[in-house]
């Protein structure tokens, strides 16, 4: 392997000092001059019809500036409005969530907003609602929307280039925004030639990205040049800019968008508030903040899917897959946003398969719209296939790790849509998991304990990673140090690992380099930061820029020096002939010959643009030890190891952190977490209290086993890191409780409720 | 509304304010202080991101009014580092990649400042137990908990 001494070191993150010190901005520690607060109104009721609005005494109120509704908002275009959920500033005429907002009050401080809200009146029509996706499915089931347009998925597609056509629902409206059929060979065929067949069906509720920052969004609007400022907690801040040019025609020359520090999105925060923010600014004229709370945000903003899976599968004795039929269902609440092809394409593209056939329905229901969340649809998909392959190791007697081996694709293998993988470090993963000391010592495991039973549980998931074109800057700076500026907004330490890429391609140690997140005025073009694909795109683009920059670094010290550049090498800011020592110049004389007064070289700016077309699709293996009370009913995980092909890890330290963060995301879905909705679609956990996060006493230590299987394309074969470690983890929570107790939990979280039903000691 | 007096330390330097009695002690800190570093992530106290120290016990500011504190003695994140130079805590939060968002990290070293002032040497379960009220969602709190054992080591 490449010796390289800036990357594939543990670096610490460049921007960390400004956060455990405090003085990290994020968006809601913005304060302008003249900021007014926004406070929404938001619909108690599930579906209904808006018949009266009254506002005049909350408009009457002392501090309050504007009580705005639907009618008071500049029109948009209905195609989009009927599609997607973030041009829904304000219901017009008909709620279709709990939770939807329906007026908004702007005051001059947040008391008087929040006093105001208490002051509408509202008057509805409540109309039948439809909460189960199973239900909406059926031919008689209401209508979740009254009029059901044309989706829009012009952000979901952009999470997952998964290169399949989803159908659109044709004919007599129904509830089902779009659907999908995958096939291969002939099921029934490879069901006769099985020895096993197995039929399931799994479970998987509602879940909330749980960032600790509520959404927030601050719009400075100036109605005399008519320059909108939009300071937002957004991973995509081109993505936000072009659609608020969009949706309020204006020209992107206007809307200048500066995606602060976030805290946290894991897919959950695009662009979903801003455009109601803009509207406010835009009707008062003054900057507008608006700060969900967490209540507001838990009920209202875009949580991910509950899905329904039924799964069929057919297996020969010694484990080989012969088919695999499956209906997945994901229910997307009241517009659409189901990543449901990605997942169904996961849910048959881990273990070969000649006979399979996947459909898809993403149904629409009077819940909450869904939105991105980590692996978007697949941690639920992954849940139900690997939980199956675990059901057919037991039934067979075989050892699970060795069916999923058995079974693995790698490269050449197709996806449900044909597509074939490039090389893949699935294997990889699962040997080094078969070789951890959790998986080789459970043999030997205490398994009983009074009341309490052990068990050990493995499972495999991956994500194909997203695409999207980037750009960057690399600047010398004038003394000899250099500036890196783009325009990717960094959640996961993406801006560390581009200075190290930036020291290695430039030879310097990382402290002699700055990396910049420009807003959308100064910043060259970056896609989200989503798909797993910042680094993958983005690092690329800097490694290009830094490539370019040392070229022109080398191209002027050649002249100054008159050597041939092929003479040159560069190290710790100095450029030196090979063949003459005596010829050399460093990085901050030629900062100066490139930008003094009379310089008579031009300044160093390198370029890097690139547009990525293959992915590189990241893979995770498992293991979890957890240890459950058949008395009580509880799970604890005692023992965590997530192994994960990176293809190179550019920074190990935010590798393992992203693995680590990933899998307490995993047991959070695998244990506790679950958006309840009550017969009426009101959400009846809204706080942290009763939605509960895992918190430092829930999740053991985890140790990471960083596998690299280099990609195509990636800079130095990275892939993409943050997605892939979420997507197994309930799978194999589930896993190991049924090696623990003997029965299988089908649906997550497994609650102690769930553990005590399964065990037959809770009876309906 | 009439306003309440109030006078509290923070961070060393006293303060003499006005406010009205419905405000949080973490309103007061970041509105008018403009101390921004503790965080509001849940307003119920559930998640511990708005964490302060209050006469030397880890509060959720978020729950306390201003009023309920007068006189008290109130340390922030801001007062941790003196003199451009970090707390161990924090370097060590840098230095073991326990930072990640950085939401829940000014509130994460605090509860940690609060366990290693009462218990300078905690094993790894005291460590979790500390920080049981301090809610991440990016780390999965491995890194946390190896940062805070390591700075009890170092300190």
């Amino acid at each position: 392997m490449a010796q390289y001494r800036a990357v594939g070191r543990p670096t610490a993150r460049v921007e960390g000092v400004g956060k455990v010190t405090g003085r990290t901005v994020y968006t809601a520690d913005v304060d302008l001059p003249g900021m007014l607060y926004a406070k929404l109104l938001r619909s108690p009721h599930a579906h209904a019809r808006i018949r009266r609005i009254d506002t005049a005494r909350a408009a009457a109120l002392e501090g309050v500036v504007a009580v705005v509704t639907a009618a008071d908002l500049p029109p948009l275009d209905a195609r989009r409005v009927a599609s997607n959920r973030a041009y829904n500033l304000l219901a017009a005429q008909e709620v279709v969530f709990a939770g939807q907002p329906v007026v908004a009050v702007v005051a001059r401080d947040p008391a008087a907003a929040e006093e105001a809200l208490g002051l509408i009146e509202v008057e509805y029509e409540e109309l039948p609602a439809v909460l189960d996706p199973l239900e909406a499915l059926k031919e008689d089931s209401p209508l979740a929307r009254s009029s059901l347009g044309d989706a829009d998925r012009s952000e979901s597609w952009a999470h997952a280039a998964v290169g399949v056509e989803e159908k659109e629902a044709r004919g007599r409206p129904t509830n089902v925004a779009s659907r999908l059929r995958f096939t291969r060979g002939d099921v029934e065929q490879g069901f006769a030639q099985a020895d096993l067949v197995v039929e399931r069906t799994y479970r998987t509720p509602v879940v909330h990205q749980g960032y600790i920052e509520p959404h927030a969004t601050v719009v400075d609007y100036d109605a005399a040049s008519g320059d909108m400022t939009i300071y937002t907690a957004t991973q995509g801040q081109f993505f936000v800019r072009d659609e608020i040019a969009r949706m309020f025609q204006l020209p992107e020359t206007k809307v200048r968008v500066v995606g602060l520090e976030l805290g946290g999105g894991f897919g959950g925060k695009m662009f979903l508030f801003q455009g109601l923010c803009a509207a406010l600014a835009l009707v008062v004229k003054k900057p507008v903040k608006l700060v969900l709370t967490r209540t507001e945000d838990l009920t209202g903003a875009t949580p991910a899917p509950q899905a329904v899976f039924d799964l069929k599968t057919g297996t020969k004795r010694d484990g080989t897959l012969t088919a695999l039929q499956a209906r997945a269902v994901y229910d997307s609440g009241a517009f659409s946003g189901a990543a449901m092809a990605i997942g169904c394409v996961l849910l048959g593209g881990y273990y070969r398969c000649p006979n399979l056939e996947i459909e898809g329905f993403e149904v629409l229901t009077n819940k909450v719209s869904v939105g991105a969340y980590r692996a978007p649809a697949v941690p639920s998909a992954t849940f139900a296939i690997d939980s199956q392959m675990d059901i057919i190791a037991r039934e067979l007697g075989l050892d699970p790790l060795e069916v999923r081996l058995k079974n693995a694709v790698q490269e050449g293998d197709p996806l449900p849509t044909e597509t074939p993988y490039p090389r893949i470090g699935l294997r990889e993963c699962l040997e080094r998991v078969r070789d951890s000391d959790l998986w080789r010592q459970r043999d030997h495991l205490e398994r009983e304990a009074g009341p309490r039973r052990r068990g050990v549980g493995v499972a495999a998931g991956g994500w194909l990673g997203g695409l999207q074109p980037a750009a960057a800057s690399v600047m010398l700076n004038g003394d000899g140090t250099i500036g890196v500026l783009v325009g990717a907004n960094d959640i996961t330490g993406t801006n560390t690992s581009f200075a190290q890429i930036a020291a290695e391609e430039l030879c310097l140690p990382v402290s002699q380099v700055r990396v910049s997140t420009g807003d959308t005025r100064m910043a060259p073009f970056a896609g989200m930061t989503a798909g797993s694909k910042t680094l993958f795109t983005v690092g690329r683009a800097v490694k290009a820029a830094a490539e370019d920059a040392r070229r022109q670094i080398l191209g002027t010290a050649a002249q100054r020096l008159e050597v041939p550049v092929e003479d040159l090498e560069c190290a710790d800011g100095v450029v030196r002939a090979r063949s003459d020592a005596e010829k050399s110049i460093t990085f901050r004389r030629l900062a100066r010959i490139t930008t003094d007064f009379g310089a008579a070289y031009p300044p160093v700016v390198g370029r890097g643009a690139i547009a990525a077309r293959k992915q590189a699709p990241g893979f995770s293996v498992q293991a979890a030890e957890v240890e459950v009370d058949t008395e009580t009913g509880r799970v604890r995980v005692l023992r965590y190891v997530t192994a994960q092909d990176v293809g190179f890890a550019i920074n190990p330290l935010s590798v393992e952190g992203q693995m680590q963060g990933a899998t307490a995301q995993g047991i959070g879905m695998g244990l506790y977490e679950e958006m309840v909705y009550g017969d009426g679609g009101q959400l009846l956990n809204p706080s942290l209290l009763d939605y509960r996060l895992p918190t430092a006493a829930d999740v053991p230590n985890i140790e990471t086993l960083i596998v690299e299987v280099p990609s195509e394309d990636g800079p130095y074969g990275a892939r993409g890191v943050g997605e892939p470690p979420v997507v197994p983890t309930s799978a194999a929570i589930a896993n190991a409780v049924h090696d623990a107790i003997g029965v299988r939990v089908t649906e997550i979280p497994i609650t102690p409720e769930r553990i005590l039903r399964a065990l037959g000691r809770v009876k309906d | 509304m009439p306003k309440l007096r109030l006078r509290l330390r923070v961070n060393g330097e006293p303060y003499e304010l006005e406010v009205e009695p419905h405000r949080t002690l973490l309103e007061v800190v970041r509105d008018d202080l403009h101390l921004t570093g503790a965080k509001e992530g849940c307003g119920t106290g559930d998640c511990g991101a708005c964490s302060v120290i209050v006469d030397g016990r880890l509060v959720t500011s978020c729950l306390l009014l201003a009023s309920e504190v007068n006189g008290a003695d109130v340390l922030t994140i801001e007062g941790l580092a003196h003199d451009g130079r970090l707390h161990p805590l924090q370097q060590a939060f840098l230095d073991h990649g326990a930072v990640q968002c950085g939401f829940c990290t000014p509130g994460m070293i605090l509860a940690a400042k609060c366990l290693l002032d009462r218990n300078p040497h905690p094993s790894e379960e005291e460590i979790r137990h500390a920080i049981v009220g301090n809610l991440c969602r990016c780390t999965g709190y491995t890194k946390i908990v190896q940062a805070i054992a390591a700075a009890a080591e170092g300190l």
